[in-house]
């Protein structure tokens, strides 16, 4: 009786595509290894992640071809606010993503969509950058040739489900990472504090900044912390079954900056939770250990914010512009010998004999176990693993994966 | 050609009392408009309106702000209600406004008002063909970027050259989620956060949450160039500022002159904490560079 109606709502639901960010080649095989759809990246030029290493066309067309090669896509941003001198190398870059077969670019300028329309046969995904709240500007964006809309931020359950309901085009949505504290796009307290351009990829986080707060009479109101606009990360977790069944085609995670670690297993976490949901049993539960994975590998709080409307003091961080760096990560499995059980690994942080280690991957349920024995490239003992990027050998009694990844059981 | 003074007017008075020193007023109405001194009910717009047309004055309308689904409705029945007004324009940044405008063939122009993103002429363009007769102009771009703007821009121009210029709008409550978090009382209408000894104003209200820049631009040293180059309109923004002091602000700009533009710069400088705003410093577009 269950399998058939899991059969049943297998016919009903659209498994939605699972959409990852990437900063470089590396995060992008790491994405697509731990269950990524779709990947979404910034080339060299008109992107709005400037500081991060960005794409050059010929890593654009190594990952199409990647990407292309395990049926999956790549959508390439192009959601800067375009100033005149700008645009005229624009057409030309178009072209060449045509040419590459990329499978959307991501814009927010309408101009981009009339150019791309007019020379190139690139499909075109709405940035949330455009904040597109309501059906009516959907409804004009579709009439662009807009295949598909990613919802500003502060869309909340109704008015995604109602959008969807009176529009049919394809909705995106974020489903987790860092979340502007303004309206996208409105926000340039980047250009007055650093003169680098928020809508231009330069944006430097002041909203992470410490103020104090004065009333009226410039007095100050003393909290115990200094003010900020910093907001909580956004975490869609528990409400992922909700939003499947809300017809959303594309969940989107944020961070193109962020480490493989951190794509790795957030995208794990997503890709399990949306396919146990979609594929296996009608008793799917929200997972609170889920929950706490997600957290920990960001060191940040995630919480829904608009889409229930929480969008209260509850959101709000006040936790200063320190941030521990995360320490729970580390290394990567680079090879795996069946007949000697030994694990090949890059370490990314210390660890040592006795730390209980936890390893995960996506062809893996987790492994966790205490280090006994460590070894060096010519395997002699060691009882430290210190040094960044050092290779060590341990054994593993189960079969482990390149690029499944060690973090430090809690 | 002549180039047109606008403002944000943030009283009834104000619209009254200096009638002759302005040639067009962008008035903001109640929960369809952000970024405005002042948010008027459609009756006291009316009252400004009527004043304004008795007197020969352009008047153009702020309905500005992200509109949800809930907005449209009320976002509707304004913008049917402005068709039977020889309205200018009306601005906008919500898509849906042109939209609506589309399918319900409405012939009142649009200013296309996109706040920081309105910074090149082909995108200007592409708004023009859907009836965004206007463009008010990014204030984060360069004079000479303006100059560039206008040379290929379809739209007339409204450049900002006076006031506190917005530098953040939100959803979020950030005044009353601080004030609430650490168990605070406070009902100050306007708040101020300070950073390295600059003071920005902060105003937290039913929309949500508005920063402004610490310092007022001055521009009056650019409207000469804005004027021989044929923008159509410059705009003065009174937030936070004495209408005493905007009269005379008022005076300078409409009386500024190749003999007179130095003293009046200094003039201002003296009355208010101000800068020239980003007309001279251009904004940093990569931050790192890998190919």
């Amino acid at each position: 009786m269950i399998n058939g109606i899991n059969e049943l709502k297998k016919n009903i639901i659209k498994k939605p595509e699972l959409l990852a960010p990437a900063g470089d080649i590396e995060r992008l095989k790491i994405a697509f290894h731990y269950g990524a759809d779709a990947v979404y990246l910034g080339g060299s030029l008109f992107g709005l992640r400037a500081n991060a290493i960005n794409f050059s066309l010929d890593d654009i067309k190594q990952s199409v071809e990647y990407a292309h090669s395990l049926g999956k896509k790549i959508y390439v941003t192009v959601n800067i606010a375009l100033h005149s001198k700008e645009l005229q190398d624009l057409e030309n870059y178009l072209k060449e993503l045509d040419k590459i077969k990329v499978d959307a670019i991501i814009v927010s300028d309408p101009a981009v969509i009339e150019m791309a329309k007019k020379h190139t046969s690139l499909e075109i995904h709405l940035s949330t950058q455009a904040s597109t709240l309501n059906i009516e500007a959907v409804k004009f964006f579709k009439k662009q040739g807009v295949t598909r809309i990613v919802l500003g931020r502060e869309a909340n359950r109704e008015e995604i489900k109602n959008i969807i309901d009176e529009t049919g085009i394809e909705i995106e949505t974020f489903i987790h990472g860092a979340m502007c504290s303004s309206i996208s796009g409105r926000c340039v307290l980047s250009n007055f504090f650093t003169l680098r351009d928020s809508n231009r990829g330069g944006c430097s986080q002041i909203c992470r900044w410490d103020f104090n707060l004065l009333n009226e009479k410039k007095e100050k109101l003393e909290g115990e912390k200094p003010f900020t606009f910093c907001t909580k990360d956004l975490s869609q977790l528990k409400y992922i079954k909700d939003m499947i069944n809300s017809g959303i085609a594309s969940f989107k995670i944020e961070g193109r900056m962020r480490s493989i670690y951190y794509i790795a297993t957030i995208v794990g976490v997503y890709r399990k939770v949306i396919d146990n949901y979609c594929n296996q049993t009608i008793n799917y539960e929200y997972n609170l250990k889920d929950e706490q994975i997600l957290r920990s590998c960001a060191n940040r709080d995630a919480v829904s914010q608009f889409y229930d409307g929480t969008n209260d003091h509850t959101c709000q961080y006040y936790n200063g512009r320190e941030e521990v760096s995360n320490q729970d990560f580390l290394g990567v499995i680079l090879e795996y010998k069946k007949s000697t059980k030994l694990a090949k690994v890059e370490q990314r942080n210390y660890f040592k004999i006795d730390d209980k280690i936890e390893i995960f991957g996506p062809n893996i349920e987790d492994i966790s176990f205490s280090l006994k024995e460590i070894f060096d490239e010519d395997m002699n003992p060691i009882e430290i693993v210190r040094h960044p990027k050092q290779i060590v050998y341990f054994k593993v009694d189960k079969e482990v994966y390149p690029n499944d990844l060690i973090r430090i059981k809690k | 050609m002549y180039m047109k003074l606008m403002i944000m007017p943030n009283s009834l008075d104000m619209v009254k009392n200096m009638i002759d020193k302005y040639d067009a007023v962008m008035i903001g109405i109640e929960n369809l408009s952000i970024n405005m001194p002042k948010y008027y009910s459609y009756e006291e717009f009316k009252e400004m309106y009527d004043i304004c047309k008795q007197n020969g004055k352009e008047v153009f309308v702020a309905l500005n702000k992200n509109m949800h689904n809930k907005d449209l409705d009320y976002l509707k029945e304004i913008m049917f209600k402005l068709e039977y007004l020889d309205v200018s324009g009306i601005m906008y940044y919500d898509v849906a406004l042109v939209n609506i405008k589309l399918e319900n063939n409405l012939k009142t122009s649009l200013v296309w008002g996109q706040e920081h993103l309105t910074t090149n002429a082909i995108t200007s363009n592409f708004w023009n063909s859907y009836g965004a007769d206007y463009t008010l102009v990014s204030s984060e771009i360069t004079s000479d970027e303006v100059l560039e703007m206008q040379k290929e821009s379809k739209s007339k121009l409204i450049v900002t050259v006076f006031g506190h210029l917005p530098m953040f709008v939100s959803e979020r409550h950030l005044v009353k989620n601080y004030l609430k978090t650490f168990d605070l009382k406070d009902n100050s209408e306007i708040n101020y956060i300070e950073n390295s000894g600059n003071i920005y104003p902060i105003i937290d209200n039913d929309l949500g949450t508005i920063s402004y820049s610490s310092h007022v631009l001055n521009g009056i040293n650019e409207v000469l160039k804005f004027r021989e180059i044929g923008i159509n309109y410059i705009l003065l923004n009174p937030f936070l500022i004495s209408d005493n002091d905007f009269k005379i602000v008022l005076d300078l700009f409409n009386s500024v002159n190749g003999d007179n533009i130095e003293n009046y710069s200094k003039q201002i400088e003296e009355m208010f904490n101000t800068d020239y705003g980003f007309f001279n410093k251009e904004t940093i577009y990569k931050v790192k560079k890998n190919d």
